[in-house]
């Protein structure tokens, strides 16, 4: 093994580890030959202790996890052994294996939406998983779900009980899962990503379980996750994993703040991180150990395409009047009467030429409803949209198909946005036959050759089929194609969201250059308040379908006027763990009084600080 | 098994030997279909079938020539011999020359009824999954009154008033069965529409025209392929009940089920060369088709459901 | 959408199917030769029979009255009279519907039972030979018309080995038809093998389905064994699509019931059918078509809210 393990070993040799990999190797065998996954991966997990295997996709890291359980698909080969105590699960039968799963060994997965039966009440999933490791009457095992429940916080358990997985909600359904979990106080518990298709704020919810759980039981937990921030607000030791292997291992605090690996290094340079006025600042919560974090504002490391925010012009500077795109006061209803549902409620915002404007909200807040309305793709229930000064309604079809040659659209899924049956040519050349019809075929071979070498990818992919290309390239191909036409406004609907930190970094470089050099501007949409703060002059925070506030961004994310704001602010996990640990403390804190009770109920209260 | 499963077909999900492996590099869509497809034994082996099958009926009459248009009461009901290797029937024809010729009028009709069916059911589906809304609510209720009208009660109903020739019949077989195609193409209009290229299209300033043109026909080719297959077994299998309904052919012409039909008055006196060449040709060439839309449905990854 | 809302909706759309079916036997009906007098008199009827009777009919009144005048027919239950056996229509059909019930829901009854389990063995043996076997059986089963394999039935069931009578049970009560089971079993082994094939490859593909969800991974990580977790949760959850399809399937039962009646011999609604083609009984027929449509109609609305009761998910209408 390469890699440089820092951590003592001596201080906590006494413990057996729960979990302990050694040399562990897959393959996975598929229609075009054998493709190893993982290679020579040592590792262990002591009781209560929480090691994060970290990496990109592709790292192998979610593969070691399924190992470790025995849960690989069919097509994979291990080699090695994964000890769970003194069975090695790669050695052992499936009979074997099922009386450890859920006992010794349990794991939450990372789509909650998915990972219940739709057709079980959740009461009877987790009495199932008791029932399989112990005799107990069945009315017994009911009872132990109902306070299984209860301890993973859902509220009114015994009514919860009887509920379908369709009837909760993502964060709840993650509940679920977790309470299956732990059933039957397993000593080892792997978390694949567990709170990567949640919310911010929920997600600070499930890691502030996972730890009270996982202390309170002294269960010793492997975290597979790619996000730092996670890392640094749950983990231990830290495992970095690149291509199958096990870059750099070590303590949290060594790994995140002193790294040696280079790969390891790279990988935090890119991750966007918040920058954060004096934590907690309008709570009840600062003093003393504050201060330190307070500082983090100036001095934290800036990705290369974050010069944006410094440099924002106040509200309200040059050009005030001309907008290229206006919304005012748009709402948009689905469905009729008592199922009416309100997707935007009275939203007004805009965008000024050559600005961005970050959109950021939560799940359901409406964003991309609004990015929608503004691309016209939605049609508002009432309230006027305008665009580069031409009122939409008032506008005839033919006419506004010219006015929307001047629009950019780049969209999240790097798959879906790309037709699998075009060449990449065709792809990027599909505004210019819609606009520019009298263009010839080599004039049109010209163009796309240039828009490839704009967002950096070699004239030979023009004749390439998107499938060949990775989630990055294809995001370029998408905004080489919006760039197309020359657009005044790009809109970007989470773009680099389905990317990993260190492509997200490229794509978000590539669009500032394009942006400094051609003068767009540019409605980008986020969950992301980090890239967003980075990223964007002005932000508009949404919320349940209204806008919540908007500002300058660094006015906005630093000093934020609601309580919302603050909430979601306070909710992102940084990829420092000293500062995370006070920035927990304070989030506690500030619960803490706004519930008005300090009880435990508020949300674990700070189990590792 | 009564002709033609209107919903769908016969449903399977992955078949055997469905790939489950990750898509390697470098392999276009089509060449991974096509080797996908060939690793599933029963539908290579349907292919092979279809081809012997179209080889007998169109090139078998060129080294087996017989005469199929004059009885020979004198020849009637003789069994297998060298002169007549499959026997004679009850006017006199060859029996294996009749094979080829009834097989060439099932093959023709079947595959000629079969296609119809599917284009008039992609264009009806494509339209109403694309117009969404009330129009796709009404055309979808048409498709379900269609459906609720047994396809066999309509042809009895149809035989009571009219006998018709060749393309009479495909007319027919063609407008009682497009309806399954067009809820198949529904589905997936309705899903490729909400497509990230589409929406980026439209937001740019594209046509419906050139988002219909474009992307969504072109995507649903493989569903339509699929549909087709599916819909030219059926097809086949309508064509053997046709004259048993009363709609057959005039003889002298007949195709597979005229002769099926024909022979069941023989049932009980042995004459069994009069039954089961034609009741196996339908059985094999329509299990065949089965076996290749099957193979097909893997091969591209569609979803074969109503 | 809560459950009421579903329903109404669901009924309104049924409502709607039915009467686009009215439409559609209304303009068979002008379609006939001789229009809807012949079809109504009958084939011996004199010119000036039918003038009068067009007239006494207001059938020189515009298309749109007319059919309205057909609807509000309909919903009296007058489907018209036979003109070859000289009774209503209706009372027909409510005679020879039960029995033709009963012979459609034993036929799919059975081939459920055997399809189901067969399904889910299949795709727990994917591509193992127990899977091509099958296949191949259902392919075979679906390919073979029925006529002629009701006629093998009876070739060697009946002939052959003198097990079951050749005859459908020939009473004119249920009672009857109940009280000769052994003749009842080639007709509905007949009605019953496309059900296997077809629901065979369907439960197959569901359960395959199923099995890659991620509720199984999370049942395996529970330590539950693979065959609980094909019992208690992925039977139910492949079960319910097979139901909706069951709502789909109903025309082709009836379908096949036309072909099984008319080979057995059995006093259903399909002979009924039958006969009236031979003889171009039109009442008959028209109204055999809409009550069959009707009963498909409702047998889809059924599979649906059944479907709907087993699965409590809140789903987007898939019409």
């Amino acid at each position: 093994m390469t890699a440089t393990d820092r951590s003592t070993t001596a201080a906590a040799g006494s413990t057996e580890p729960v979990l302990r990999l050694e040399d562990l190797g897959v393959t996975f065998s598929s229609e075009t030959g054998d493709v190893p996954a993982v290679q020579g991966v040592s590792l262990y997990v002591r009781p209560g202790e929480t090691l994060a295997l970290v990496g990109e996709s592709g790292s192998g890291k979610s593969t070691v996890a399924l190992a470790s359980i025995g849960l690989l698909p069919e097509n994979a080969r291990a080699t090695g052994s994964a000890l769970l105590g003194s069975t090695d699960v790669v050695a052992s039968s499936e009979r074997d294996l099922a009386a450890l799963r859920g006992r010794t060994v349990s794991m939450v997965f990372q789509e909650p939406a998915t990972a219940l039966d739709p057709l079980t009440r959740i009461g009877a999933q987790i009495a199932e998983v008791v029932r399989n490791h112990r005799r107990i009457a069945a009315k017994e095992a009911d009872a132990l779900a109902v306070d299984l429940l209860r301890r993973v916080g859902i509220p009114d358990p015994e009514r919860r009980a009887r509920a379908f997985p369709f009837e909760l909600s993502g964060g709840q359904r993650q509940r679920v899962v977790i309470a299956m979990a732990i059933a039957n106080d397993p000593g080892l518990l792997i978390a694949d990503e567990p709170t990567t298709a949640l919310d911010v704020t929920v997600q600070a919810e499930i890691l502030d379980l996972l730890r009270r759980l996982a202390v309170e039981s002294g269960t010793g937990v492997l975290l597979v996750t790619h996000n730092m921030g996670v890392v640094a607000d749950f983990a231990d030791r830290v495992a970095v994993m690149l291509q199958g292997r096990i870059v750099e291992t070590g303590p949290v605090e060594d790994v995140l703040l002193r790294p040696e690996h280079e790969y390891t290094k790279r990988l935090l340079a890119a991750v966007p991180r918040l920058a954060v006025a004096e934590a907690g600042q309008g709570t009840a919560a600062e003093s003393g150990p504050e201060s330190e974090a307070g500082a983090s504002a100036a001095d934290v490391p800036r990705p290369r395409y974050g010069t944006r925010a410094k440099t924002a012009r106040p509200a309200g500077d040059p050009a005030e009047g001309e907008r290229v795109v206006d919304l005012k006061d748009v709402s948009v209803v689905y469905g009729r009467r008592t199922n009416a549902v309100r997707a935007l409620d009275g939203v007004s915002l805009h965008v000024r030429p050559g600005e961005t404007v970050g959109l950021v909200g939560e799940s359901g807040s409406g964003k991309s409803t609004a990015a929608r309305v503004a691309l016209g793709l939605i049609r508002p229930t009432s309230g006027s949209v305008t665009l580069f000064g031409s009122d939409l309604r008032r506008t005839r079809a033919r006419a506004r198909r010219s006015l929307r040659s001047g629009i950019g659209v780049v969209l999240q899924d790097p798959v879906a946005s790309l037709d699998a049956r075009m060449t990449v040519q065709e792809c990027i050349a599909e505004p210019l036959r819609v606009h520019r019809r009298g263009m010839s075929a080599k004039e049109r071979q010209d163009r796309v050759a240039e828009l490839l070498e704009r967002v950096r990818l070699p004239r030979a992919f023009a004749q390439r089929a998107p499938r060949e290309l990775s989630g990055g390239q294809r995001q370029r191909v998408s905004l080489a194609r919006a760039l197309a036409l020359a657009p005044r406004l790009l809109v970007a609907d989470e773009p680099t969201s389905a990317l990993d930190v260190s492509v997200q970094e490229a794509v978000l470089e590539v669009i500032t250059e394009l942006q400094e050099e051609l003068g767009f501007a540019c409605l980008f949409v986020s969950h992301d308040l980090a890239v967003v703060q980075h990223f964007a002059e002005r932000v508009v925070v949404m919320r349940a379908g209204r806008i919540e506030e908007q500002g300058g961004t660094m006015a906005t994310l630093l000093h934020p006027g609601t309580e919302y704001t603050r909430r979601l602010l306070a909710a992102v996990p940084v990829p420092d763990p000293v500062l995370q640990r006070q920035r927990r403390a304070a989030r506690h804190a500030a619960a803490a009084t706004a519930a008005g009770t300090a009880g435990p109920a508020a949300g674990g209260a700070g189990a590792t600080a | 098994m009564s002709a033609v499963v209107q919903p769908g077909q016969l449903p399977g999900g992955p078949g055997p030997s469905a790939g489950a492996g990750t898509e390697g590099p470098g392999l276009s869509g089509l060449r991974l279909a096509v080797r996908r497809f060939r690793r599933n034994r029963l539908a290579v082996i349907g292919l092979a079938v279809v081809v012997l099958f179209f080889l007998f009926c169109f090139v078998g009459p060129l080294l087996y020539s017989t005469d199929q248009t004059h009885t020979a009461l004198n020849h009637a009901n003789l069994g297998p011999s060298g002169a007549h290797l499959l026997g004679t029937d009850a006017v006199g024809h060859d029996e294996l020359g009749r094979l080829m010729y009834g097989g060439k009028v099932s093959l023709v009709v079947g595959l000629a009824a079969g296609v119809l069916a599917t284009v008039i059911g992609t264009l009806w589906g494509a339209a109403a999954g694309y117009a969404g809304g009330w129009i796709d609510a009404v055309m979808m209720r048409v498709v379900d009154a269609g459906i609720a009208i047994p396809a066999l009660f309509i042809l009895l109903v149809i035989s009571a008033i009219t006998t018709p020739g060749v393309g009479g019949l495909i007319l027919i077989l063609g407008l009682v069965s497009w309806l399954v195609p067009s809820r198949l193409v529904r589905a997936e209009t309705l899903t490729l529409k909400n497509r990230d290229y589409v929406h980026t299209l439209r937001a740019i300033g594209g046509t419906h025209t050139r988002a219909i043109g474009r992307h969504i026909l072109p995507n649903s080719v493989s569903t339509v392929v699929v549909a087709a297959t599916f819909q030219v077994a059926d097809a086949i299998l309508l064509v053997a009940y046709v004259s048993y309904l009363g709609l057959g052919l005039q003889p002298p012409k007949t195709d597979w089920g005229g002769m099926l039909s024909a022979g069941l008055s023989a049932t009980y006196s042995g004459r069994w060369w009069l039954i089961v060449p034609p009741g196996l040709a339908v059985i094999l060439v329509v299990c065949a088709f089965n076996a290749i839309g099957d193979g097909l449905r893997d091969a591209f990854d569609v979803r074969g459901r109503g | 959408m809560n459950t009421f809302l579903y329903l109404t909706r669901r009924v309104l759309q049924a409502i709607a199917v039915i009467l686009i079916v009215t439409v559609a036997t209304f303009c068979l009906l002008h379609a006939l030769p001789g229009g809807p007098a012949r079809g109504i008199l009958g084939p011996q009827a004199t010119a000036q029979q039918i003038a009068q009777f067009n007239h006494e009919q207001r059938l020189d009144q515009p298309l749109p009255v007319q059919y309205f005048a057909y609807l509000g027919r309909l919903l009296h239950g007058n489907l018209g009279t036979s003109y070859t056996l000289n009774e209503p229509v209706s009372q027909l059909i409510t005679e020879r519907l039960p029995k033709t019930l009963v012979l459609t829901v034993l036929s799919a009854a059975v081939g459920l039972l055997l399809a189901i389990p067969l399904g889910m063995w299949q795709a727990v043996r994917r591509n193992k030979p127990v899977d091509y076997i099958i296949t191949t059986l259902s392919f075979v089963a679906y390919s073979t018309p029925v006529y002629f394999l009701g006629l093998m039935l009876v070739l060697v069931f009946s002939h052959i080995l003198p097990w079951f009578p050749a005859q459908a049970p020939q009473g004119d009560t249920l009672g009857q038809v109940f009280a000769d089971p052994a003749a009842l079993v080639l007709p509905v082994v007949a009605g019953a093998a496309s059900v296997v094939a077809v629901f065979s490859r369907y439960m197959r593909g569901a359960t395959l389905e199923n099995l890659s969800e991620d509720y199984v991974r999370t049942a395996r990580a529970g330590g539950s064994r693979r065959a609980a977790i094909l019992r208690r949760h992925v039977f139910r959850n492949s079960l319910t699509p097979v139901v909706a399809m069951l709502g789909y399937y109903v025309p082709v039962l009836f379908g096949g019931a036309l072909v099984v009646e008319q080979l057995f011999n059995y006093p259903g609604m399909g002979l009924l059918f039958w006969t009236a083609a031979q003889s171009s009984d039109y009442p008959v027929l028209l109204g055999c078509v809409l009550v069959i449509s009707v009963a498909t109609v409702i047998g889809t609305l059924a599979a649906d809210v059944i479907q709907r009761f087993i699965d409590p998910r809140v789903k987007e209408d898939r019409a």
